[in-house]
């Protein structure tokens, strides 16, 4: 059985070598090719189907036609870590029930899925942090579509023997482990926020993401607008992938070198996707909301900060401290991204229709994996954006 | 190989003994398919060397013209710079220089003097049956892939190095101090037992293929003036395989020196100035696998690149002075070390 396999390779010994930068120029050259080849044929099959009283089923999107394609079609992807344990699986569900789209996804971190996306290596993308302005204006494939495929949290884990149920922590606090100068676990500002727990005197050892990363920037931005320590102490009020405090404990490579960290360190505190700390049974600690309650990460609370997200888009897609009592405030949203114009159009069919499953059944499973399934506007977001795919002659591939 | 040096066959034989013996049509043909035959060996060998030439100026000219905008910005100072740090646009190699030198150093202190004390047992001392199936074991963990070496750091050593190794080196009497600082479990110490172990394999058979290469009328004429087993090492083989130890020491500091994903496992990835060899560090090529993938266009890109032309420079200056310094230490008899180049 040929089922959906995931790309297991360390991101860094491909952005090392070089054939990286041989494979953008040389994709480029082959979906030219390509498009050379059989762009008379589909666009004359658009024609058609838009000549005729009903457009052909094949490019329907909804429950109804979500897994039909009939062409067999195999869709490369890379980036986002964090969404890793969520595209794993509903890439293979989709996989069972459509064999006709087998995906790769390579989750060698949304920064590798932003680059890849430009030189046009991939299918699509995916990125934690929508693609900036100038970021897009670098693809060199025209317009990049971004769709909203689920919905996170970044989970502030810990190990510490005998603790076995979540710490309140708040931001100046949090910010203090992570600059280095809360040092022990018994620390009075730790034990302050937490009456009548008893903590270790026990040295903290804190664990930040060595790559640039999509929960480091999330947790940034919650530092940044909760402690002003922070803000002073690394010089800025913009939010950063690359994690800005390097040089205070220990960096590791990806959610899972970091939840590795975690789990056979005693005294570790570190950040990861929620769908790891759950993975891995780990203990989280409650976060200080913006009502100034202290909410652990889990569905329902991830849930509820985006259901904050009313006007959510690509330019305005950050959901750190929001509104609401039961709200966890380091959340966000992971962002898919393709080439609005196709030139093979079973391709963009085929990425069309995955991504209408994604957003709508796939979300089903994001409970049990550590994610919230998307509010419904955000549903309608992601599809009216899929409804933008365009073939090679920029006519739609989906009826609307 | 062009010649087979089989004894039979009359190819062989008429190839050695020359136009004199095979006359008529068939003496020129074979003279005329075997001129053909040096052409072809002679041009290979040319395009052999002319595309090493070409890789390595590409490779000099492509990191030196896409690491131009971080000289232009850093100047020369890039290389000696103290501060890494990508998220505030600060750009200097200089921890990164002293981090990977020390990495290198330590693991080359720990791993020698192993090397050689297995070489020189491999090839001496250790009976047949015994060197046979070591030996090969040796040549087979030199191809384990350092990713695996690094997984088995991150995995396996890591805890061992927090809970106890870490702890117990910092509470060593007039040591301490070598180790102090918080256990962690990755650390440079850590990351210089990967490298130590990564680079052991290849320092071993290459050093035991060198003191199989020393004639053994040499042994023999060492025993011969009452030599012990230690002196006949030490004074006769020794010096006659120095050139291909060195060689396999060479090997293995360019190796040390430019491993990166595994040490980027177990080093702990913090570019700050070492408090001892148990605090985190940050190498050259760990700082470029975690960072490459960043990759904001301009200044951050160019400098990653930078990091890797400082390292090819690094690694050129510390490969040629330790081919200095063995020049000039040299007791070694020229003619010896110049045969076994």
């Amino acid at each position: 059985m040929r089922a959906f396999r995931i790309d297991g390779r360390a991101h860094a010994p491909r952005a090392l070598t070089s054939p990286r930068r041989v494979a953008g120029p040389l994709a480029v050259l082959a979906i030219t090719v390509v498009a050379a080849g059989c762009g008379s044929t589909s666009a004359s099959t658009t024609k058609r189907a838009a000549g005729s009283a009903t457009p052909a089923s094949a490019n329907l999107l909804g429950a109804a036609y979500d897994t039909t394609t009939s062409a067999a079609v195999t869709l490369n992807g890379a980036g986002a870590n964090s969404i890793e344990p969520f595209f794993e699986t509903v890439f293979y569900q989709y996989n069972q029930k459509n064999p006709n789209t087998t995906v790769n996804y390579s989750p060698a971190g949304s920064s590798v899925g932003v680059t890849d996306i430009q030189q046009g290596t991939v299918a699509f993308g995916d990125s934690e942090i929508p693609m900036t302005a100038s970021q897009l204006a670098a693809a060199t494939g025209g317009t990049i579509l971004q769709i909203p495929v689920d919905l996170g949290g970044v989970a502030i884990s810990y190990n510490v023997p005998g603790l076995t149920k979540s710490i309140d922590l708040d931001g100046p606090t949090l910010a203090g482990i992570f600059d280095g100068s809360i040092t022990n676990w018994d620390d009075p500002a730790i034990a302050g926020l937490n009456p009548g727990i008893t903590l270790p005197n026990l040295a903290i050892k804190a664990v930040h993401r060595a790559d640039s990363s999509g929960p480091g920037y999330d947790l940034d931005q919650y530092l940044i607008d909760t402690a002003p320590a922070w803000v002073t102490a690394i010089g800025t009020s913009t939010p950063s992938r690359t994690w800005p405090q390097a040089s205070v404990g220990i960096g590791e490579q990806l959610n899972t070198g970091v939840a590795t960290y975690i789990s056979q360190t005693s005294g570790s505190i570190g950040f990861v996707e929620y769908g790891y700390a759950l993975q891995n049974g780990f203990v989280n600690a409650a976060i200080k909301n913006s009502a100034g309650s202290y909410v652990a990460p889990t569905e329902k609370s991830i849930a509820a900060a985006g259901a904050q997200a009313t006007s959510l888009s690509a330019t305005d897609f950050n959901v750190v401290n929001e509104a609401g009592a039961g709200t966890y405030p380091i959340a966000n949203f992971s962002w898919t991204l393709v080439y609005q114009k196709q030139s093979d159009s079973s391709t963009g069919i085929a990425l069309g229709k995955l991504f209408d499953w994604v957003v709508t059944s796939g979300q089903q499973d994001a409970a049990s994996l550590g994610y919230a399934p998307l509010p419904s506007n955000v549903v309608s977001l992601a599809q009216s954006t899929i409804r933008e795919l365009e073939g090679s002659a920029g006519t739609p591939l989906f009826a609307s | 190989m062009i010649y087979e040096p089989g004894p039979m066959g009359p190819d062989a034989v008429s190839g050695l003994v020359g136009p004199g013996r095979v006359s008529g049509v068939r003496g020129a043909l074979r003279r005329r398919r075997s001129r053909l035959g040096d052409h072809a060996y002679s041009a290979l060998r040319w395009a052999g060397a002319g595309l090493f030439g070409a890789v390595a100026l590409g490779l000099l000219v492509g990191v030196g013209s896409d690491s131009s905008a971080a000289l232009q910005h850093s100047g020369i100072g890039f290389i000696w710079s103290g501060t890494w740090n990508p998220a505030a646009g600060q750009y200097g190699a200089g921890i990164l220089v002293v981090d990977t030198l020390l990495t290198t150093a330590v693991a080359m202190v720990l791993m020698v003097p192993i090397g050689l004390g297995t070489a020189i047992f491999l090839s001496e001392l250790a009976p047949r049956w015994l060197s046979g199936p070591l030996s090969t074991l040796i040549g087979l963990l030199a191809a384990v892939p350092s990713i695996v070496v690094g997984l088995w750091g991150l995995l396996v050593l890591t805890p061992i190095f927090a809970n106890q190794v870490e702890p117990f080196l910092a509470s060593v009497p007039a040591l301490g101090w070598l180790f102090r600082g918080e256990a962690y479990g990755p650390s440079i110490l850590l990351a210089s037992v990967v490298l130590a172990v990564m680079t052991l394999p290849t320092m071993v058979s290459l050093s035991r293929t060198a003191f199989g290469g020393v004639p053994v009328a040499d042994r023999e004429a060492a025993l011969a003036l009452g030599a012990t087993r230690w002196q006949v090492v030490r004074r006769a083989v020794f010096p006659a395989a120095r050139a291909g130890v060195s060689a396999a020491v060479t090997l293995a500091v360019g190796r040390a020196l430019g491993e990166s994903i595994a040490v980027a496992m177990v080093i702990g990835n913090r570019p700050a100035i070492p408090e001892s060899l148990t605090t985190p560090g940050a190498t050259l090529g760990s700082a470029i696998v975690n960072q490459f993938a960043e990759a904001s266009p301009g200044l951050g890109t160019s400098s990653v690149i930078a990091l890797g032309a400082v390292l090819l420079l690094l690694t050129v200056a510390v490969n040629a002075g330790g081919q200095a310094l063995l020049r000039s230490g040299s007791g070694a008899p020229a003619h010896t070390a110049g045969a076994l180049r």
